[in-house]
């Protein structure tokens, strides 16, 4: 099951511009299990308008995609409840202020599971247990959401929506903004997520080293197309990895390096900082 | 939001877009005045038509416009029917009794389920809706039987009426169109510029038309943008459940407020954003400010000026005679 998308495009229209085809033909197949995504790309490559579709926010112009068995077209279908896709598929948006409006953090994150039709208590209860799991302690469930730091309004609008209990779930860009610790700390729990629960997780990130470290399959989108699909270390192998406006993560640019300019035989593909200190002790001879 | 074309400018090449905006809003004004001025309807359709005839000279995108102006067009259709339905003056035109009966009833009610079953097959939503009530008033004079639900009543159309609503209508038509061409080949800057031009003579009484002109520039820079975040803000809730087309009316209520909480917060942080980036650029309210482009009159300017004040004459002409 999971998502499938059959040639799907999608196109803005304003009377200024004419036509402006945010995606082409994206053909694509995410199961509901065990996937941990990143979904990569220039600013205006199409990312967010990708993720947009996966949980029926926005309908493709033409072309299909499958949701959970849902078949969505370019038109609405009232036999098909949307609002039940979107419990399914959790779709967290860059902006925290877009989607915080209520007096305390606590109203805020119950907003989504109340709406899904939870019983007060129970969303209460898991407004408490998605804080904790994005790093905040209870104290923060009586603040009002608008006096937070730019962080933790982003790791409160990420709570929103994991007290939703989505099956699958999507990020846009939800590192972008935090300091490197934090950073870390919301990667690790959406690792954590994805290995304890099994659920899905696409993230739309700019920043390769995490993507290198974290991720087993990476999405890269160039102009509206979907250009690789599959592991991170073939696509760092690829000639053509500048023209889609990308960059090596630090550890394989820093080992190449070495190997240039101390003609050493450094394996360079390594996935964190530690494996490429262990890497360069083991040639060395430390 | 973006199909809406009112107050949209659209980049382009016609004489229009080479006018200086002071002349084309005294222009549209004057041209404005003379259609308030004429009474006589073939003077109104030869307007109508001089109106058209600029949207051609001026290579302005007709069918695209016809587009964009569709919800005019149903403000239209109903200032028409009340005209008709509200003036009784005049000489009596039409005359027909209307029945409400059982059969009536039914067959409005079978005819309403049909109109409702067409409009989601055909895409001519305006004509079915014309259809439709063409059907009712068929209906409802037609169909005579002895069990009526509520007395027979007399539906009336006075010459005036007609008379009004004709005039009305082809007014608006020309007004719109007046004012679409303006603000379709001028650029808001352009456009706010001009405005504060013509009204410098005002700060003489202490009208400040800079300021004015600042603060409407920056409304119109800004409409977009709040169309835009509010999209923003209506999908990152529907994400969260609130979707605005599914749900009971007090959910709907709830996702309202959804909307307009972060609607004010983030319309409140962008103009904080925009005053500091204003005064770390070193404006100073109040203080003279110089252009880029200069406004400049051309031999255009002057044709379309002398037009447009030939037309307001012959039409105070045309009343006095």
């Amino acid at each position: 099951m999971g998502i499938r998308f059959n040639k799907v495009s999608h196109d803005y229209s304003s009377f200024s511009e004419g036509l402006y085809t945010a995606i082409k033909n994206i053909d694509l197949s995410i199961t509901e299990k065990h996937e941990f995504i990143a979904l990569v790309g220039q600013t205006g490559s199409g990312k967010s308008t990708l993720a947009k579709h996966m949980n029926a926010l926005i309908f493709p112009t033409s072309g299909n995609l499958e949701i959970y068995g849902n078949i969505i077209t370019s038109k609405r279908n009232r036999k098909i409840s949307y609002n039940d896709i979107r419990r399914k598929v959790g779709l967290v948006f860059q902006f925290p202020e877009y989607q915080l409006f209520e007096e305390t953090v606590e109203k805020d994150i119950m907003f989504g599971p109340l709406n899904f039709k939870m019983p007060v208590e129970k969303a209460k209860s898991l407004a408490k247990n998605a804080l904790s799991l994005v790093g905040l302690d209870d104290g923060y469930l009586s603040r009002s959401p608008y006096n937070l730091s730019g962080g933790e309004k982003k790791r409160v609008s990420i709570a929103g929506i994991l007290a939703m209990d989505p099956e699958i779930l999507v990020l846009d860009e939800p590192t972008s903004g935090l300091d490197p610790a934090g950073k870390r700390v919301l990667m690790d729990l959406f690792k954590n997520i994805n290995e304890q629960t099994g659920k899905t997780i696409v993230i739309i990130t700019h920043d390769m080293d995490l993507v290198y470290e974290y991720f087993n399959r990476v999405l890269v989108m160039n102009k509206g197309n979907m250009v690789y699909d599959g592991e991170p270390e073939s696509l760092f192998k690829q000639e053509n990895l500048r023209d889609y406006h990308l960059d090596l993560p630090n550890t394989i640019k820093v080992l190449t390096h070495l190997n240039n300019k101390m003609q050493l035989k450094l394996n360079i593909f390594q996935r964190t900082n530690e494996l490429a200190l262990k890497e360069i002790e083991r040639v060395i001879g430390l | 939001m973006k199909s809406v074309i009112i107050g949209q400018y659209i980049p382009g090449k016609g004489i229009f877009y080479k006018l200086d905006p002071r002349t084309k809003i005294v222009a549209v004004l004057l041209l404005m005045i003379s259609i308030f001025l004429l009474e006589n309807i073939y003077q109104l359709l030869i307007a109508l038509g001089v109106a058209l005839v600029m949207l051609v000279i001026g290579r302005i995108p007709v069918i695209k416009v016809i587009k964009g102006l569709k919800p005019i067009f149903i403000l239209l259709i109903f200032t028409f029917v009340f005209q008709i339905l509200l003036n009784k003056e005049g000489a009596l035109l039409v005359e027909e009794d209307m029945f409400i009966t059982e059969f009536g009833a039914l067959a409005i009610l079978v005819l309403f389920i049909f109109w409702r079953i067409l409009t989601k097959v055909i895409r001519y939503r305006l004509l079915l809706f014309l259809g439709f009530l063409v059907g009712i008033f068929l209906i409802l004079t037609k169909i005579q039987f002895e069990n009526n639900l509520i007395e027979p009543f007399v539906f009336r159309v006075y010459e005036q009426g007609v008379r009004m609503s004709v005039f009305v209508v082809i007014r608006l038509l020309i007004i719109i169109t007046l004012s679409t061409v303006l603000t379709l080949t001028t650029k808001p800057t352009d456009l706010t510029q001009g405005l504060e031009r013509l009204m410098h003579p005002l700060k003489r009484i202490g009208f400040n038309s800079d300021d004015f002109a600042l603060i409407i520039s920056i409304s119109l820079r800004y409409i977009p943008t709040i169309f835009d975040e509010a999209n923003k803000i209506m999908l990152a809730q529907a994400s969260r459940g609130a979707d605005f087309s599914e749900g009971k009316l007090k959910d709907k209520l709830k996702q309202v407020i959804a909307l307009l909480v972060p609607m004010f917060i983030i319309a409140f942080i962008r103009s904080e954003e925009l005053a500091n980036a204003m005064e770390s650029r070193n404006f100073v309210p109040g203080n003279p400010r110089t252009r880029i482009n200069e406004l400049n009159f051309s031999y255009r300017d002057v044709f379309a000026s002398t037009f447009s004040l030939i037309v307001l004459v012959l039409t105070i002409v045309l009343k006095v005679i």
